[in-house]
């Protein structure tokens, strides 16, 4: 019998925090493992605090951020369903809602550097991927994205990258709110439609 | 700059957007504060909401491996500590090694765990075992005792209903990472793992229903040093710290 938590199967570990998955380390975590919490906390917080940063440009406030990522990580480790998502992607939703919910706090708003709607745009900070699946995953979106109109995906990728909202995307883009609704509202359906075919 | 584009509608001519859409505008993150407030409550109250934002959060999540990952200053560890109240010191060993103070604080412990069972952060034991909130202070106690003679846990069991609360003495973590696994072990056979242990919560254990006639006076519990996770093929490969004979 392997030991189970919460109905999760837990995966095999290795022998040491630092070599267990991120998922064991949560398992491990949602019991109380302040041991696993260190663990994943070298493993991931390089990762969350780009995340936080890419959003909250203030290095303070992304700072910030990243602790409140870390304490509810370790109050809602227990709630972690290693069905539904891995681990690392819970983990980078957690940061960037949490980045997001701060920014619309701050008086500063968003970025405010100007969307070019014509030209095409590439991610500066574009990493390598490690690991194979994810990799290909990543691919599949990528191929997607370029489906779409260069408009669409100018402003999707700046609405995720910035967190900006639509009055801000709509000033940013110099187009009317309206159409920067309705752009991206069927770029998002074009994905979707996208990912989904087989 | 691109203007106005004659094929897409205008803000008055927008319908409202479905469910999918709300989803997929809440993760893309263009909402302002106070409709991410309403999406972000409806998720809490509507499952099958959440399981709209999920999906959205698996398609468009994998752009988040275009953000580099940047090193956080060491401050923000420490931070996390203080805010986790971690910050000072755990008390002193030799109280909490005392076995006078042991004994006399077995009820308080009890007490305290049924209260962190009932208050704990992990919903599912609560929902699954309410039961155990109720029933420890009559239930048998077994001490696991370390090899130098002290409490390391404590088992408050209930063999009818196939549960045990396990109250942990705190004890500073294992050097090497490993975490604390539990094993029942029926008179005369082998260890059967009944899960990882908290060194610091008190929490309850379900003994697998296979299991349960061997929670029986004579069977040993015992607790093992096991890599994160646990014991990888159900059997233990780390030391023993802490084992005592179930009296009921």
């Amino acid at each position: 019998m392997q030991p189970m938590l919460r109905g999760i199967q837990v995966p095999e570990p290795s022998s040491r925090p630092d070599e267990a998955t991120s998922e064991a380390l949560l398992a491990s975590i949602a019991l109380g493992s302040r041991d696993a919490f260190e663990a994943l906390y070298r493993r991931t917080s390089a990762k969350l605090f780009g995340i936080c940063l890419r959003v909250l440009p203030a290095r303070t406030e992304a700072e910030d951020v990243l602790q409140e990522v870390f304490a509810s990580i370790w109050q809602k480790a227990a709630q972690y369903d290693a069905s539904r998502a891995s681990a690392l992607a819970w983990l980078t939703m957690i940061a960037r809602n949490r980045a997001i919910d701060r920014l619309r706090a701050l008086p500063t708003g968003a970025q405010t550097t100007p969307i070019d709607l014509v030209a095409e745009l590439t991610d500066p900070q574009a990493a390598p991927l490690d690991d194979a699946e994810r990799a290909a995953d990543r691919e599949r979106l990528d191929n997607c994205l370029h489906e779409l109109d260069t408009r669409r995906r100018a402003l999707i990728r700046a609405a995720f990258f910035d967190g900006s909202t639509y009055e801000e995307l709509a000033v940013r883009s110099g187009s009317p709110l309206g159409s920067v609704k309705s752009w991206i509202r069927r770029g998002l359906l074009q994905l979707r439609a996208c990912l989904e075919r087989p | 700059m691109s203007g106005n584009d004659p094929t897409s509608g205008d803000g008055d001519r927008l319908e409202p957007p479905t469910d999918d859409l709300l989803a997929g505008e809440y993760v893309l993150g263009v909402m302002d504060a106070g409709q991410r407030r309403s999406v972000q409550a409806r998720i809490a109250a509507d499952p099958a909401f959440a399981r709209l934002v999920a999906e959205w959060e698996q398609r468009l999540g994998r752009l988040n491996a275009d953000i580099a990952p940047i090193e956080a200053p060491p401050h923000v560890w420490h931070g996390i500590r203080s805010r986790l109240g971690w910050a000072t010191r755990p008390a002193r060993a030799s109280l909490w090694q005392s076995i006078g103070l042991w004994r006399t604080a077995t009820a308080l412990a009890i007490a305290t765990a049924i209260a962190a069972v009932i208050v704990g952060r992990v919903p599912t034991h609560v929902s699954q075992q309410p039961t155990v909130a109720l029933q420890p202070a009559t239930a048998p106690v077994t001490t696991l005792a370390r090899d130098s003679g002290v409490p390391g846990w404590l088992a408050s069991i209930d063999a009818a209903r196939g549960t045990m609360l396990l109250v942990p003495v705190p004890a500073p973590p294992d050097a090497r990472g490993r975490v604390p696994e539990l094993w029942l072990i029926p008179q005369g056979k082998t260890p059967q793992p009944l899960g990882l242990l908290s060194r610091n919560r008190s929490h309850a254990i379900v003994v697998p229903a296979g299991l349960r006639a061997a929670l029986k006076s004579g069977s040993l519990l015992a607790v093992s040093l096991e890599p994160p996770g646990g014991a990888p093929h159900g059997v233990p490969t780390g030391p023993i710290v802490a084992k005592g004979v179930i009296q009921l």
